[in-house]
């Protein structure tokens, strides 16, 4: 982990956001805090940070609105905080834009451990070559970046992480468990909609027509496969 | 044989029963109408049918009695010259439609057009020989007749006419045939009234028994659609109101419990995050206060145990329950269930034909189910000894085993009820639960559409064994390619 890795906490209660931000220095981090929205957009558009830890249940601007706000500006990952795992805000959380979640009362060691996975680098292409061609899909892993038909498409980090574990293997079909395991460093218990909103956002930026997929496709109760 | 008799007479009053619930008020306004235009129709064509029979009767006999006085007039006085061919006189005879005269002339009997004398009742000859006229009516050859005798003791002859009722019963009969078709009609059209009639009073309450059917499966948002009817649309009112109060309870519930975890889930995040940072800390504390922070740890993660457990059970006690399917190998799930559970050093033995048992699972609340067996045992029987899965036709089964003193028969069912704990109950070590984990097995369980119960292990080995049957997959499907860094397939043991 890079020394001095910032991250921006918003919560909206005072306690939790002390203890929190206590916890994770203690982990190595610098944490800015931020008690509103409002405060987390203006404080971002201050001071970018490398991670944001947003709590979805917040007065005025909601975490929803604050993830979609931050993902306009910026790829940088976002967990989001939330009180209700089964709910359909988990999924609404990570449509809106966030990478990974917990729930509350979370271990700041386990926090710890999901911002680790979302920052480590994308890994390159098993073939070690330098760019990965799929039809008219061109990535580069090295450089980050991915290009349709010459035109460079902007992915967020994690998308960018499960789209180069797909082409690692061409037409290997990967399971929601390894992927969950090796984009996000879950162990066996991962939440499978992750992989599942996360492939659904991947398509609607590098499919011609998002509906019917055809690099990112669904092997029916295995997982996925990235073809040409 | 006492008994079984009394199980025959149970039996048929419950088929009894049944058939008086299976008539039911449809059939019965059906019936009352279809019966009740039969009685009546019967009733008008009845009477309608003896009125006219009798009017008809009444003037064929009328008229046929006329005709054989005149007829008796015209051949007494032809009689009175002497020198007469009876037969000829006879055959000149007006006679009405199919009238049959008979002569009888000092023993000599005239009977030219088939009739005889011994085809007349003998009574009527006798009271018409005695000199008294008379009529009577009698069957000959099947047919229905009238015969009228008229003494002529001027001549020394009796005269008898006899007339045939064949028409008449003819018309009668189509009569009658027309009444009892009418009646039919009648019948059957009361009936089909009956049916629409009863219909469409019941079609309201054929929407409240569907309503209530959708409401009582979980839909609890259902509605009957309001009728413009003063007596059936109270009770639709009512019902939409029962239906209201009723969702909105249940909701109330669910929502309170739901409500209450969630604000226990702040402070408990605070608490954890603060515990940590102490934690890290325990080398500059003094050992008083190390103390008190391994029991401030110990029952934070207790009272964060709780909170889950109550926030789950109200997730089923409100019907929002949901499972997130995945096809798992049972194994490996159980495997990494163990692995993260209180107790990771239990063994765990998979059976040959179990290894690749997939299941449609929802990983987390199976993972919990293993975790809360795993935790009732230590709890209540000295720590789990064993887990073993086998494949038992088109099931699995999970059986968690400790070595503590068994489940009395009594308390199988009763240890799955909320709040209950076993009879080795009052010793609460740190892993004693809220006593909702058994409770919480059981619904995650039937959620999977399995089993659970709880069986003492084999004779020679004290204490309890929790099985828990999953039905597995329909279409076993073939394991996932595992990749090149490949995640490790299910191991005989963890």
């Amino acid at each position: 982990m890079p020394v001095g890795t910032r991250i921006l906490s918003v919560e909206d209660d005072e306690r939790i956001r002390t203890a929190v931000r206590m916890a994770l220095e203690d982990e190595g981090w610098v944490v800015d805090e931020a008690a509103s929205g409002e405060d987390a957009l203006a404080r971002f558009d201050e001071r970018p940070a490398d991670v944001v830890l947003i709590d979805l249940m917040l007065p005025g601007i909601d975490g929803f609105a604050v993830c979609r706000s931050i993902r306009r500006l910026s790829d940088v990952p976002i967990v989001m905080v939330t009180a209700r795992a089964d709910t359909h805000d988990v999924v609404a959380g990570l449509e809106a834009g966030a990478d990974d979640y917990v729930t509350k009362p979370f271990q700041p060691k386990e926090l710890s451990a999901r911002i680790r996975a979302l920052l480590r680098r994308a890994r390159p292409a098993a073939s070690g070559r330098m760019q990965v061609h799929f039809g008219d899909l061109e990535i580069v892993p090295d450089e980050g970046v991915v290009r349709r038909a010459g035109d460079e498409i902007h992915l967020t980090k994690t998308e960018f992480r499960l789209l180069c574990e797909l082409a690692s293997l061409p037409g290997r079909v990967f399971s929601r468990e390894q992927l969950l395991e090796r984009v996000w460093g879950y162990d066996y218990f991962g939440d499978g909609r992750l992989v599942d909103v996360h492939v659904r956002r991947l398509r609607t930026k590098i499919e011609a027509d998002a509906a019917a997929p055809r690099h990112v496709v669904t092997v029916r109760g295995l997982g996925y496969k990235l073809q040409a | 044989m006492a008994d079984s008799t009394a199980s025959t007479v149970a039996r048929e009053r419950r088929v009894a029963r049944r058939r008086g619930s299976a008539f039911g008020l449809r059939a019965r306004v059906l019936t009352a109408f279809a019966t009740g235009a039969l009685v009546l129709s019967a009733l008008l064509a009845a009477v309608a049918y003896g009125l006219v029979r009798e009017n008809l009767v009444r003037q064929r006999e009328s008229v046929a009695v006329n005709q054989a006085y005149l007829n008796a007039r015209y051949l007494r006085d032809s009689l009175r010259s002497t020198g007469v061919d009876v037969s000829s006189v006879l055959d000149s005879l007006t006679t009405t439609d199919g009238g049959t005269p008979v002569l009888v002339r000092n023993g000599v009997v005239f009977a030219p057009l088939g009739v005889g004398l011994e085809e007349l009742p003998p009574q009527l000859r006798t009271t018409v020989t005695s000199g008294q006229p008379a009529r009577m009516r009698f069957t000959l050859d099947g047919e229905s007749r009238l015969a009228v005798g008229v003494p002529l003791p001027s001549v020394q002859a009796s005269y008898f006419e006899v007339t045939s009722f064949r028409e008449l019963e003819g018309a009668l009969s189509s009569l009658g045939l027309s009444l009892l078709a009418a009646a039919l009609v009648t019948t059957i059209a009361g009936a089909s009234l009956g049916a629409s009639v009863s219909r469409r009073v019941l079609r309201p309450l054929a929407d409240v028994s569907a309503a209530a059917v959708a409401i009582a499966g979980g839909r609890l948002d259902t509605r009957v659609a309001s009728i413009d009817d003063a007596d059936l649309g109270t009770l639709v009112t009512s019902f939409n109101d029962m239906a209201s109060a009723l969702q909105e309870r249940i909701e109330r519930d669910g929502r309170f419990a739901s409500d209450v975890s969630h604000e226990l889930r702040s402070p408990l995040t605070t608490l954890s995050a603060s515990i940590q940072v102490l934690d890290a800390r325990r080398e500059e504390m003094p050992e008083r206060a190390r103390a008190a922070l391994d029991l401030l740890v110990a029952d934070v993660a207790r009272f964060s145990a709780m909170v889950e457990d109550l926030l789950e059970i109200s997730r089923f006690d409100a019907g929002v329950a949901r499972l997130d399917l995945d096809e798992v190998r049972i194994a490996e799930l159980v495997m990494h269930a163990i692995d993260a559970s209180t107790d990771a050093d239990v063994p765990l033995v998979v059976a040959a034909g179990a290894v690749d048992c997939v299941v449609e699972a929802d990983k987390r609340r199976l993972v919990r189910v293993i975790a809360n067996l795993i935790g009732n045992a230590e709890a209540h029987g000295g720590g789990a000894v064993g887990v073993s899965i086998v494949a038992v036709d088109g099931h699995v089964r999970i059986a968690v085993e400790d070595a503590g003193p068994g489940v009395d028969d009594a308390d199988r069912e009763r240890v799955f009820e909320r709040f209950s704990r076993g009879s080795a109950a009052g010793s609460r070590g740190a892993g004693a639960g809220v006593g909702l984990g058994l409770a919480l097995v059981r619904e995650h369980v039937s959620l999977h559409g399995g089993r659970v119960w709880v069986e003492n292990r084999d004779a020679d080995e004290a204490g309890a064994r929790f099985v828990v049957e999953l039905p597995v997959a329909s279409e076993p499907t073939t394991a996932p390619d595992p990749g090149p860094a490949g995640v490790p397939a299910a191991q005989a043991s963890a």
